[in-house]
């Protein structure tokens, strides 16, 4: 069983791991990269908690071996995570409850990155339709929505780029 | 579980290639999103992999009066495309968006059902398949594809890489009926494509999900549907010939008696959106 050697970009810095044949991305971060924020919930694509952005777009990690991602760019909650205080995403999901034990946190914010890069603005069906793919057994989803609304409405006034 | 090899070429020619080297072992993947959860779990325990991703056949193009479709196109491309609308609604009600942005419109013709609800809608509109293997391409009906549950007219050493749709004339509907508005199993999925010669059906195209060992065509009920003017009997027949000819199976979504009389409402339900007098829709 031959291993490979594999790059991509994670949060903006190219990162080579040592991977054997069709390892997921999932565990080539949480179990060789320590990035651990991408959580390891259903490994069946069905709940959500491994969503990460490639090339800006959301993916289950646990469905993508990481050989299908080299030389693309990869963006974890790490990478989302400013070095001083929280993206405006974590920043209203605190403001408004929108997590009890957490574990679903990360898939929903990186989710909800997605959704505000291509909708700034989105009603609240849009973010309850872009959001059905991740679960939550907590908060019932309805304080998930009010932050994800009140975290466009704060990035709405600021310059909002894409956080990279 | 232990996977060997790994193998992701980068172009067609490299991938029938690898295919007749390793045999018929190699599991062949696009999206991963119905092989990864197997083989994650340890049901399905392949020896060798090739992935598809970067085989160059995502293509999604109009040209020659069709929309041609790489085989392993996303479903969020299928979803953006503007050509065909009733394959962009297919694609809408599939799975969430991650999914969407790695399964495959290939992958979805080989998804056990009730999954395969892009296909649906694929046979409705008579698409064709296009398989490519060491002796060449050939090309035939989506309809004469499917052979059985899980199984299809695709020879072992063949892949399939495009899909050719033909710009719909007439009028489309389609319905997903499932246990929740998204991200859902199908009870029953209705793809309908009407061609009319005034104010008669010309030609009938009604297209099933989930209630059979694959996506099947009620040709029964479109054969009551042609000659007729789409009135409240012919919807009422045509529903009831979709009742007697779907072949429903019981799983943790319904049984097969619920998605049997499911069939005939949402059948009904889906001719009533093209009835004179309703907002015909252009497809």
């Amino acid at each position: 069983m031959a291993s490979t050697i594999v790059t991509f970009e994670l949060g903006g810095r190219e990162v080579e791991v040592m991977v054997k044949p069709l390892m997921t991305l999932q565990t080539v971060l949480r179990h060789q990269l320590g990035a651990t924020a991408t959580k390891e919930g259903c490994r069946q694509g069905g709940c959500g908690s491994c969503t990460v952005l490639v090339d800006g777009e959301p993916m289950l990690s646990c469905l993508l071996p990481v050989e299908d991602v080299a030389g693309r760019r990869v963006t974890t909650l790490e990478s989302l995570t400013p070095a001083e205080g929280l993206h405006p995403i974590q920043q209203a999901f605190l403001d408004h409850r929108a997590f009890q034990c957490g574990y679903c946190t990360p898939g929903m914010v990186m989710l909800s990155k997605a959704l505000l890069d291509h909708s700034p603005a989105p009603s609240r069906e849009e973010i309850a339709r872009a959001l059905t793919g991740n679960i939550c057994r907590c908060t019932g989803y309805q304080p998930i929505v009010r932050a994800v609304a009140a975290a466009a409405e704060m990035t709405a006034g600021s310059e909002g780029g894409p956080v990279r | 579980m232990t996977v060997r090899i790994y193998v992701t070429p980068s172009s067609l020619p490299e991938a029938i290639g690898l295919l007749e080297r390793h045999g018929p072992g190699l599991l062949v993947m696009a999206g991963g999103t119905v092989a990864m959860p197997l083989i994650n779990d340890g049901i399905s325990l392949p020896d060798a992999v090739m992935g598809l991703r970067r085989a160059g056949l995502d293509r999604l193009e109009q040209a020659d009066g069709a929309l041609r479709i790489g085989a392993t196109a996303t479903l969020t491309q299928l979803l953006n495309q503007r050509a065909i609308p009733m394959l962009s609604e297919a694609a809408r009600s599939t799975a969430s968006w991650a999914i969407r942005n790695m399964g495959t419109v290939g992958g979805n013709l080989f998804t056990p059902p009730p999954g395969g609800d892009v296909a649906v809608a694929l046979l409705a509109l008579d698409a064709s398949v296009t398989l490519a293997g060491p002796r060449g391409e050939r090309t035939m009906p989506l309809a004469d594809f499917f052979t059985g549950f899980l199984t299809s007219q695709l020879a072992s050493d063949e892949l399939l890489v495009e899909l050719r749709v033909p710009m719909p004339s007439g009028s489309t509907a389609y319905i997903k009926f499932g246990r929740k508005h998204a991200n859902t199993p199908a009870v029953v999925t209705v793809a309908v494509h009407l061609t009319w010669d005034g104010d008669t059906i010309a030609r009938a195209r009604v297209a099933l999900g989930a209630v059979g060992p694959h996506p099947i065509r009620a040709r029964q009920a479109e054969r009551v549907l042609v000659g007729t003017s789409l009135d409240a009997d012919a919807i009422a027949a045509a529903a009831a010939a979709a009742t007697r000819e779907c072949e429903p199976f019981t799983d943790a979504i319904a049984t097969d008696w619920y998605r049997r009389r499911m069939t005939g409402l949402f059948v009904g339900r889906t001719l009533e959106q093209l009835a004179p007098g309703a907002a015909r829709r252009g497809s």
